[in-house]
């Protein structure tokens, strides 16, 4: 055995995956030849692959961008009542000649009312525009629902949703004129091709089911490793810095939402198709948390893992729970317990789904197959690796800055006032920062640096005055936008996306100068993949500035570097938006002072390049070596500005830092 | 009946199930104060509640709605019960908070919450095993005593009903405002870290929020059966649904508040029953769920929520 094992060693890791993968789809393919055409089995397996599917678009939603759905289930319903509706004998107008359009479409036919002798209209409606037409009401549906509750924080959204999940089913039984109530919707059609219907026949359904899976798997790999994959891990990892960082938190929250619906629509489609009736009961708040489960189960986030654990919980129920229940029962009769054999396994699969997410939650929450995978540790060599200190010559770093000094205002604030309930945290600040030049803000704690920044970046909702950028008002703007606008920065308490790797990161900052959207993410033409790799070449090359720093870390998860590093990755990302100003909140705060002077150097470099920059920092021998102008803040009040040394000297500078006596005893030493 | 009868009517009945709401909300509020967490496992800690609840008063050899009780007899039994009810449910909140919450309360992100939804799923299920899926019929040993006023009834279980859950309440408000207990545990929804560098013990804080909640939600629980003779295995989700509203209505986190909340939806609900149609009672507290966290998400009394960083 060891020689199969170095001889899988051998093959590189992608063909090792494609080799998987058409493994995977020949046993599918073959399966029910395998099991000898047991019609019970391929049921079974259809089954779980259309909650597969399920799984899938509930991954979308909770794995990827975060959001906490408890009421899935409802747009389940919302795909099977779509399809059901428009192929029962249930919605019936009068047949004149409005529909006869319909009727040469095929999607409906004249057939005599039960009551009166009149014709009536009967919808056909074809399974296979079903799919796509539930899968677009069901999206439509998300983004109706999701439109006034996704600004709510994720547990507000999680009861929400619960309650949205509670809703759809009272909504169905109760409007029993479209969907006949609880008795449910009967003779929903079964799917037609060529003429020739599905009927209850097993194995067709089963092949549709499966090529949905494969579908929906290679939709969602697709969607991960694209920009708008980044853009929903980024939501999920830390909100306000994937908007400041060019993402429109609304838009991807609610394409998430979006997407995840239509699965589901989807599979409520080929669901009903299969069953050929609809109850209220098949999607109440059950089905969502066995979605749910299923997902927690495999692995939030994980594509494999989430079809692996619906596979496995659904034929849990199907196959195994029976077999585990017979055998309880022979023990039972052999040891003389009636206890045991009054068990029904299958009865209790609810009370095994609260199991299992409580077990899984406590001991293994990245689940059967994670979505993040351990990752190979740097090479002793790389790790000791001499590093580079200090500025840097000679990259290429074609279109960061390239702003000349012509004295032109680049950032122009007037009266900015900011104030939290009765504390006024900028009192009508006056800044100004020229094109090309590095300006520093100084002051105590508490004076009101960061949320300057906060004012500027447009994460402050309650900002008086004006903030001009080259001439344009940004008060008002979403962060997003402003950052579009060429305003980038960085957090003083770092707000990276942890779990997500360097690369990555860079690539989330470069969001707002990329165009990929949900169909090219999907499709991948060569123009995507031509920006892909552009955006992957102006990541490396800012990472060039920190020497080779991050360069050997490309791959690594930010959650382990050390914090110099993560500060430098900060740096980065807000770089990697090719911004016109840089806005720096504390850039050295916590790194050594050979760290800190290394860090100057860099960013000096970076302005002879062109950038300009708008520096908070504390350490005055780095203000010094940077700034063109310093301005300080005091309470909320500009209390000087002026070059750094002028500002050094300046009275009330020193008060606000040293205090009165301090200042005496300064000013008796001297 | 006319129509301020009617109103007369629906505002006695609203009250009984606001006060029942309000007991469960304060649950919701106590735990969402301290840890930021949506319990779930607390709409069956209810339901578990009205079974305990059903247990004790069995055991006093009561069933149905025939045997009666007077006196102190009656008093000792409404005591016995509650107190047995309010200190298993009490308990087993308590474990749910040692066994499956505290190993989570450093973990990131939704896990707390969903470990919550399968509690309350593993809750629900082992009654349903156990006692089966048919409701149960719930002894109500409170002498059918109807007093009155113009033509609305009110019955003397109902002001039973007002004076039990107003000494619950009247005793968590003062026991949070006045107890030094109580102050630790203020102290602690303001800022867990400062308050456990000044010596609060934020373990025993969090443990005594989830007795107090569930201790409540247990006396709520019985409350329910007290109040429509009947208790099932289901009762938990749309309480909860509409509890869990009457909370973030009132100001997540805020005590008062959730008592007041708890008393609207109650009232909301018997009237939307009396004057819409009840089949759309969720809808309408779903609804209202929807824009009070859009548009006013601290509540009618909510404390200024802290902006997180």
């Amino acid at each position: 055995m060891p020689n199969v094992a170095s001889l899988l060693a051998t093959v590189p890791e992608a063909r090792r995956q494609q080799i998987a993968i058409g493994t995977l789809i020949v046993l599918a393919a073959i399966f029910p030849i395998l099991i000898d055409r047991n019609d019970a089995d391929v049921d079974s397996m259809a089954n779980a692959a259309a909650y597969a599917t399920l799984a899938l678009g509930l991954n979308i939603v909770v794995g990827f961008a975060g959001l906490l759905d408890l009421g899935y289930a409802a747009f389940f319903a919302i795909g099977a009542y779509t399809y059901g509706i428009l192929t029962a004998y249930q919605l019936q107008p009068p047949w004149n000649d409005f529909w006869a359009v319909f009727q040469t479409l095929g999607l409906a036919t004249p057939v005599p009312a039960d009551i009166g002798d009149g014709m009536v209209v009967h919808f056909t409606l074809s399974f296979w525009i079903g799919l796509p037409l539930a899968a677009c009401i069901a999206a439509g549906c998300g983004v109706l629902f999701g439109a006034p509750t996704l600004r709510l924080r994720g547990d507000y959204l999680a009861i929400v949703t619960l309650g949205f999940g509670e809703i759809v089913p009272i909504v169905v039984r109760n409007w029993s004129d479209l969907t006949n109530g609880a008795a449910g919707l009967n003779g929903v059609a079964a799917p037609r091709l060529f003429g020739w219907s599905f009927g209850v026949n097993s194995v067709p359904y089963y092949y549709v089911a499966m090529l949905m899976v494969a579908a929906l798997i290679f939709i969602s790999i697709r969607l991960r490793d694209s920009r708008i994959g980044r853009a929903w891990m980024a939501i999920r990892e830390d909100e306000i810095a994937a908007g400041a960082m060019g993402v429109d938190r609304t838009r991807f929250k609610l394409l998430a939402f979006a997407i995840g619906a239509a699965f589901g629509g989807m599979t409520g489609v080929f669901y009903v198709a299969k069953l050929q009736t609809a109850t209220p009961e098949m999607f109440g708040f059950p089905v969502s948390v066995m979605i749910l489960v299923m997902v927690v189960f495999g692995g939030i986030g994980s594509v494999w893992g989430v079809v692996l654990g619906a596979f496995i919980l659904q034929l849990l129920q199907s196959w195994w729970l029976q077999d585990l229940t017979e055998w309880l029962h022979i023990l039972g009769r052999a040891v003389g317990s009636t206890t045991l054999q009054k068990i029904d396994l299958i009865e209790s699969i609810e009370l095994i789904f609260g199991v299992i997410l409580v077990l899984m939650m406590l001991f293994r929450r990245q689940g059967l197959i994670p979505a993040v995978r351990p990752q190979a540790a740097l090479t002793f060599d790389q790790q000791h690796a001499e590093v580079r200190r200090g500025g840097f010559s000679g990259l290429n770093l074609q279109g960061l800055g390239g702003d000349k000094r012509t004295g032109e205002i680049a950032l122009d604030i007037k009266g900015v006032t900011v104030r939290f309930g009765g504390l006024t945290a900028l009192n009508k600040v006056d800044l100004q920062v020229p094109t090309g030049s590095v300006v520093a803000v100084i002051g105590p704690n508490g004076s009101g640096k960061s949320t300057l920044f906060n004012a500027i970046t447009g994460l402050l909702d309650n900002t008086e005055g004006s903030i001009r950028f080259h001439g344009d008002e940004m008060r008002g703007l979403p962060p997003h936008t402003i950052l579009k606008k060429g305003i980038a920065r960085t957090f003083q308490n770092l707000r990276l996306f942890p779990n997500l790797t360097v690369m990555d990161n860079a690539l989330i900052g470069q969001h707002a100068r990329l165009t990929t959207g949900v169909f090219k993410a999907i499709a991948r033409p060569p123009s995507t993949r031509r920006e892909e790799k552009a955006a992957r070449d102006w990541a490396m090359e800012v990472f060039a500035i920190f020497g080779n720093r991050l360069v050997p870390r490309v791959g690594q998860m930010v959650l382990g570097l050390s914090y110099a590093n993560r500060r430098r990755i900060e740096i980065a990302r807000a770089l990697a938006s090719r911004p016109r100003i840089l806005l720096l909140d504390e850039p050295t705060a916590g790194m050594n002072p050979a760290e800190s002077l290394e860090l100057a150097e860099q960013i000096k470099s970076l302005n002879d390049l062109g950038l300009t920059v708008l520096l908070i920092e504390h350490k005055l021998d780095v203000v010094t070596r940077l700034a063109d102008t310093v301005y300080v803040l005091d309470h909320g009040d500009i209390i000087a500005s002026g070059k750094p040394d002028e500002v050094r000297q300046n009275e009330a500078v020193l008060t606000a830092y040293l205090g009165r006596n301090a200042q005496a005893a300064v000013a008796g030493v001297a | 009946m006319t129509f301020a009868d009617l109103l007369l009517q629906q505002t006695i009945n609203g009250l009984s199930l606001g006060a029942m709401y309000a007991l469960l909300a304060l649950g919701f509020t106590l735990v969402y104060g301290i840890l930021e967490l949506i319990n779930f496992s607390h709409f069956n800690v209810f339901m578990v509640g009205s079974f305990v609840g059903l247990w004790v008063l069995q055991q006093f050899g009561l069933s149905g709605q025939e045997i009666v009780l007077a006196g102190l007899p009656l008093v000792g039994v409404l005591l016995a019960a509650f107190v047995v009810t309010m200190g298993v449910s009490g308990g087993i909140g308590v474990a749910i908070e040692r066994l499956c919450l505290r190993p989570l309360r450093n973990v990131k992100g939704p896990a707390a919450m969903i470990t919550t939804i399968g509690v309350s799923y593993i809750l629900f299920n082992i009654v349903l095993l156990t006692v089966g899926a048919d409701s149960k019929n719930y002894p109500n040993p409170v002498p059918a005593i109807h007093y009155h006023i113009g033509g609305a009834v009110l019955d003397l279980r109902v002001i039973l009903i007002w004076i039990v859950a107003t000494i619950l309440m009247l005793g968590l408000y003062f026991f949070v405002q006045r107890s030094r207990l109580g102050k630790a545990m203020r102290a602690t929804a303001q800022d867990a870290e400062a308050a456990r560098m000044m010596g609060v013990e934020v373990d025993k804080v969090i443990i005594m929020a989830f007795f107090l909640g569930s201790a409540l939600a247990g006396a709520g629980g019985m409350i329910f059966g007290l109040y429509y003779n009947f208790t099932s295995f289901l009762i938990g989700f749309t309480a909860g649904l509409r509890a869990f509203t009457a909370a973030v209505l009132g100001g997540i986190g805020n005590v008062p508040g959730a008592m007041v909340g708890g008393i609207l939806i109650g009232l909301i609900e018997a009237m939307s029953a009396q004057f819409l149609a009840t089949a759309w009672t969720d809808v309408i507290i779903f609804s209202i769920l929807v824009l009070v966290l859009v548009f006013k998400p601290s509540g009618l009394f909510g404390r200024i929520a802290p902006t997180k960083s």
